[in-house]
């Protein structure tokens, strides 16, 4: 009740008004009333009374915080929040040596970030969590919903219906091997249809479009309750170009970022996004960084940034409050049962502009008259594994190479 | 392009006099107002805290794109499938992309000069005005040329080469050939003022594929990258060609190729039969 008048969230005329009436707490005003606050100031009295409204919401609120309430969902005892973390779901990427540095998958209430050059395979990812977020409890899921907010035009609807058709076949065996009640009744509503007719798609063109979309962000998961994941699927690209006020674009990304943090809490839900790199010079070498800077960093819970190292892709652990940081290989494999895909492709590291990379969803490379690379960063398709038989030589020749046969030519 | 960031507020359905009001601060599109944080919106409306919510409600409503799920998605590429891709006629290669180019994507083609990306441009070029029947996309060709590496008469001898029965008249290759747009940009400057440009060429001229050959050439010529201030201002023409061009290939559902070294821009206009 001691609410100081410069504090509440009036219009900024009528709390200067108030100021050089002299009022100076929330309680002085509630106790003269919408008529004498009217004559007082000089304003209707149906302002008056919409002031008082806004006041006593604010210090209801207040009251209750005083009087050591149950207060606001916000806080709670560190064993509260242990009990909450220990339930708390992961959704799972089938790709179990990420889920082990992950701590078991991405985790609901906190913002991932997924760093990577292009084609390394950020967009699979997020596809594959948009499926499977869905998996049923009795499998071990969560039985969300995604919203997937596309940035690059990356998001390839007959990829993701792979994806789901192998997951829902991943599920079928499952309720094969153990013939259990629930597993069966669950199969009955998860299925391809219902996968895809629960990942719900924005496409963004442009970073207004993004914030708008943000800040309808928890409105539309109210109205469906049980999204539990959102994808931002190139949160760097759309503040890339065209940003000369360097402070403009720091201060709409924590903007978005806070309003992510609190979707992320208040709806129990997985944010992930995915970031590019970007070159950084240092005093002797340039190297690869997570593009948007650096207080960027500090939004996101857990950042995986994915690499290469020859051919092998690898996620790094870089940043986490409760995993150690670690390395692990991946891969993306094409696989009829597992959803989860070989990418058997190389990103040359020869592509100078990279940031004209990621824009686009296939690269077809010609590396000389004899031998072909298709490289596919974001838009994946199956692409044959290479031959089986190993090189004498190993890393000599790159298993990726594929004679051009002459009826191409 | 298409951009609702400059989209006015008045458009947002505010009311006249909140229009009015903003726009002595020199708030008139739905990019300014989103671009103030909370306390400097609440000082130019002169409203509460939440009355300045249900504004920013308003003006992201105007701005923000439309849902679809993954399903309707799925839906409408299924009922045109013959729309999705440009086969390349390379039989491995289109087997590899499951079809083709993609539509409505931009595709990236690159190799050490030689190698033939000029060819296979000028190549895809012919399949594009080809009937659908023949697997081609019955339509014109945008070919931005920054190399001057374009010959018609390398045109008109592929068409005749690869299709001899099809193109069994001199008609039938000139009836060809004027459904090649060729344009010649030098800079970087002048090829992003093409891309924008773009837009209407599109629907007037019925393309089907755009074509950039070489953007690697123009950007090397113009930004030396051993200057660190290069490097920002190249990024910004390479990304902002980008968007330009994801915006074409989407809206209108046609392949953008373009090579690296050599830049082909293969861009197909598909258009979606609704």
């Amino acid at each position: 009740m001691q609410r100081d008048v410069g504090s509440l969230p009036l219009s900024p005329a009528l709390r200067a008004r108030l100021l050089s009436a002299g009022f100076q707490t929330a309680q002085e005003l509630l106790e003269t009333g919408p008529c004498g606050l009217s004559k007082e100031i000089g304003i209707s009295k149906e302002e008056a009374l919409e002031a008082l409204q806004v006041v006593r919401q604010e210090c209801g609120c207040d009251a209750a915080k005083t009087a050591g309430g149950s207060g606001t969902a916000r806080k709670c005892t560190a064993l509260e929040l242990l009990e909450e973390e220990q339930a708390q779901g992961f959704i799972i990427t089938f790709c179990s040596a990420l889920d082990n540095i992950l701590g078991g998958g991405v985790q609901l209430t906190k913002i991932t970030e997924i760093c990577g050059a292009p084609g390394v395979g950020k967009t699979q990812l997020c596809m594959q969590l948009a499926v499977d977020v869905q998996i049923p409890e009795c499998f071990g899921g969560v039985a969300g919903e995604a919203v997937f907010i596309d940035t690059e035009g990356s998001f390839m609807v007959d990829r993701v219906a792979d994806i789901a058709a192998a997951c829902v076949q991943h599920c079928q065996l499952i309720a094969e091997a153990h013939q259990e009640e629930d597993h069966l009744k669950a199969l009955e509503t998860f299925s391809l249809e219902s996968i895809l007719s629960h990942i719900y798609y924005f496409r963004c063109r442009d970073y207004i479009e993004l914030l708008a979309q943000v800040y309808l962000l928890p409105d539309f998961i109210s109205e469906h309750s049980k999204v539990r994941l959102v994808v931002i699927d190139g949160i760097a690209f759309p503040f890339r170009h065209d940003f000369e006020d360097l402070s403009l674009r720091t201060r709409l990304l924590n903007g978005l970022a806070q309003q992510l943090i609190i979707i992320a809490n208040d709806h129990k839900s997985a944010v992930v996004l995915t970031n590019q790199m970007t070159t950084r010079f240092g005093q002797s070498q340039s190297m690869l960084v997570p593009a948007l800077g650096e207080s960027w960093g500090h939004a996101a819970t857990v950042r995986v940034i994915f690499h290469w190292d020859n051919t092998q892709r690898l996620a790094t652990l870089y940043k986490s409050p409760s995993q150690k940081e670690s390395t692990i290989p991946y891969n993306i494999t094409v696989s009829i049962s597992f959803g989860m895909e070989i990418f058997h492709l190389v990103r040359s590291s020869n592509c100078e502009i990279m940031n004209w990379s990621y824009s686009c969803s296939v690269s077809i490379e010609v590396v000389s008259q004899d031998f072909t690379y298709i490289l596919q960063p974001q838009g994946f398709r199956d692409v044959q594994p290479p031959p089986l038989t190993q090189n004498a030589e190993g890393t000599e020749m790159n298993p990726r190479k594929r004679p051009r046969r002459e009826e191409e030519k | 392009q298409g951009s609702m960031a400059t989209k006015k507020l008045r458009r947002a359905k505010l009311s006249q006099e909140l229009c009015e009001r903003l726009s002595r601060y020199h708030i008139t599109t739905c990019q300014d107002f989103l671009c103030l944080s909370l306390l400097e919106l609440m000082k130019v409306t002169g409203q509460s805290y939440r009355n300045v919510q249900k504004l920013l409600q308003k003006v992201s409503l105007a701005c923000a794109p439309k849902m679809q799920t993954a399903y309707e998605m799925k839906v409408r590429r299924s009922v045109n499938p013959s729309a999705a891709f440009l086969p390349t006629s390379l039989h491995g290669l289109d087997k590899v992309l499951h079809g083709g180019i993609p539509c409505g994507s931009l595709t990236e083609l690159t190799s050490p000069p030689g190698c033939g990306k000029t060819q296979f441009c000028i190549t895809m070029s012919v399949l594009a005005t080809l009937p659908v029947s023949m697997g081609g996309l019955d339509g014109a060709v945008i070919y931005i040329d920054t190399e001057s590496a374009f010959s018609a008469e390398r045109l008109i001898e592929i068409a005749g080469n690869r299709f001899p029965t099809y193109f069994d008249s001199d008609e039938k290759l000139f009836c060809m050939t004027c459904n090649v747009h060729l344009y010649r940009e030098l800079t970087c400057d002048s090829v992003l003022k093409r891309i924008q440009s773009l837009e209407e060429e599109i629907i007037s001229k019925k393309i089907k594929l755009i074509i950039i050959d070489s953007v690697a050439s123009v950007v090397r010529k113009e930004f030396d990258t051993k200057l660190q201030g290069n490097l920002a201002e190249r990024s910004n023409f390479l990304a902002r060609g980008a968007s330009l061009l994801k915006y074409l290939a989407e809206e209108f559902s046609i392949p953008v190729s373009y090579s690296f070294l050599s830049f082909c821009f293969t861009v197909s206009n598909n258009k979606i039969q609704e």
